[in-house]
């Protein structure tokens, strides 16, 4: 039924690594969206020049609009999607390009991770999130199970066989990267985000965020979604506003969505990051499947 | 354990080499046994993880990625010495590399 889809990424990648694999063209239309984003947002262009909470967000923006780039280069050349898929706020990225809800409007539910961490800092709360390379969901699930409660730490992101995201209390996720690493993770290093992304603590501080996502009403998307939390296909815009909501307090299976696009028939895999950063954690079966990056359209 | 042949050490050698020199953009001839792959090639370790898999699909090898991470605590991999030394020792004692 499907046989090419899209994966949208979530935050992450340093601009620099964005940008640098951008061609001359898409660097021009890149400043474009740039230019009329950031004026639009009152951000500054120079990150560092933003104030407080304004240039990391103003980071996350910069990956939409990298991706909103990709997709529409992509899309330019003729690659059209038969369902898609957002990996984290790659969920904000999707609704926008799919067509559910305007790009200033998906700029506008990252602008509220602002609110989100404001509410965190005003209740003291010390969150973090890191990425264990080497072992996979269940590996990671039996170590943290051990030694934490789930209200302390859980595996926010099972990525594939050998890469997972941990999400929780600061010292928690602290101490479980130690303890990943003496159990032979080949890495594990924290974001120090201040935030547990996909954690369920973060429900109780982002309501903000969660009635902006509700604000608007969504278009039924252009192309199928699979969701990253239960794998189910998302055609209706109600559909597409539960993923948004759900994103920043739900686990994510990336690993599993990702199987159920092979299985659905899907052998072509399109990474809309600028960066090809959904590939490189992300696996497939490559006897079957590939996952193209832009590097290589 | 597996028997491992000059051969098999040579071919092991050059496939790590024209991996790193691939990914990292710099000619074969550049990188030496000396070369830190991290610092001097801006190697990372998901290319790490790719070239393990590489190796187990080239070699039929099922290789537990946290046995090399057990490894790795006790021999760090600061050359290519030291990752074409590693990888020969996949091949050779596969998961049970960790008590190497």
């Amino acid at each position: 039924m499907y046989k090419r889809a899209f994966l949208f990424n979530g935050i992450g990648s340093k601009p620099e690594k964005l940008l640098i694999n951008l061609p001359p063209v898409l660097m021009e239309k890149y400043e474009y969206y740039l230019e009329e984003t950031f004026s639009k947002l009152g951000l500054n262009k120079d990150l560092d020049k933003n104030k407080a909470y304004d240039g990391r967000v103003a980071e996350w923006v910069i990956s939409l609009i990298c991706d909103r780039v990709v997709y529409e280069h992509y899309i330019e050349q003729g690659i059209i999607p038969d369902i898609g898929a957002g990996y984290s706020s790659g969920i904000v990225s999707i609704s926008a390009c799919f067509g559910s809800v305007s790009h200033d409007f998906a700029h506008g539910i990252i602008m509220m991770n602002r609110a989100t961490m404001k509410c965190l800092e005003n209740h003291n709360m010390k969150l973090d999130m890191g990425i264990i390379i080497g072992m996979n969901y269940e590996d990671a699930r039996e170590l943290l199970s051990s030694k934490f409660s789930e209200d302390d730490i859980i595996v926010g992101s099972g990525n594939s066989a050998f890469h997972v995201m941990i999400s929780g209390k600061a010292k928690a996720v602290e101490e479980a990267l130690f303890c990943a690493l003496q159990e032979g993770a080949l890495k594990a290093f924290s974001f120090g985000t201040g935030v547990a992304y996909h954690h369920p603590i973060m429900k109780a501080y982002s309501q903000e965020y969660v009635d902006f996502c509700g604000s608007v009403k969504y278009k039924d998307p252009l192309y199928p979604m699979i969701s990253g939390f239960d794998s189910s296909i998302i055609t209706t815009g109600e559909g597409v506003l539960r993923e948004n909501q759900l994103n920043v307090y739900t686990p994510i299976r990336w690993d599993l969505a990702l199987k159920e696009l092979e299985k659905m028939g899907v052998t072509e895999f399109f990474d809309v990051s600028a960066n090809g950063a959904v590939k490189k954690f992300s696996r497939v079966n490559k006897s079957k499947c590939k996952i193209y990056t832009l590097e290589e359209v | 354990m597996r028997e491992i042949t000059d051969q098999i050490r040579q071919e092991i050698k050059d496939m790590i080499f024209d991996y790193y020199a691939e990914e990292c953009e710099v000619e074969k001839d550049e990188i030496t046994m000396d070369t830190n792959p991290q610092e001097d090639l801006g190697s990372d370790s998901l290319m790490f993880v790719e070239l393990i898999e590489m190796t187990a699909d080239k070699y039929d090898l099922d290789i537990k990625l946290q046995s090399i991470g057990k490894y790795m605590l006790k021999s760090p991999m600061d050359t290519m010495k030291d990752v074409v030394e590693m990888f020969c020792k996949i091949y050779q004692y596969g998961n049970d590399i960790v008590n190497q």
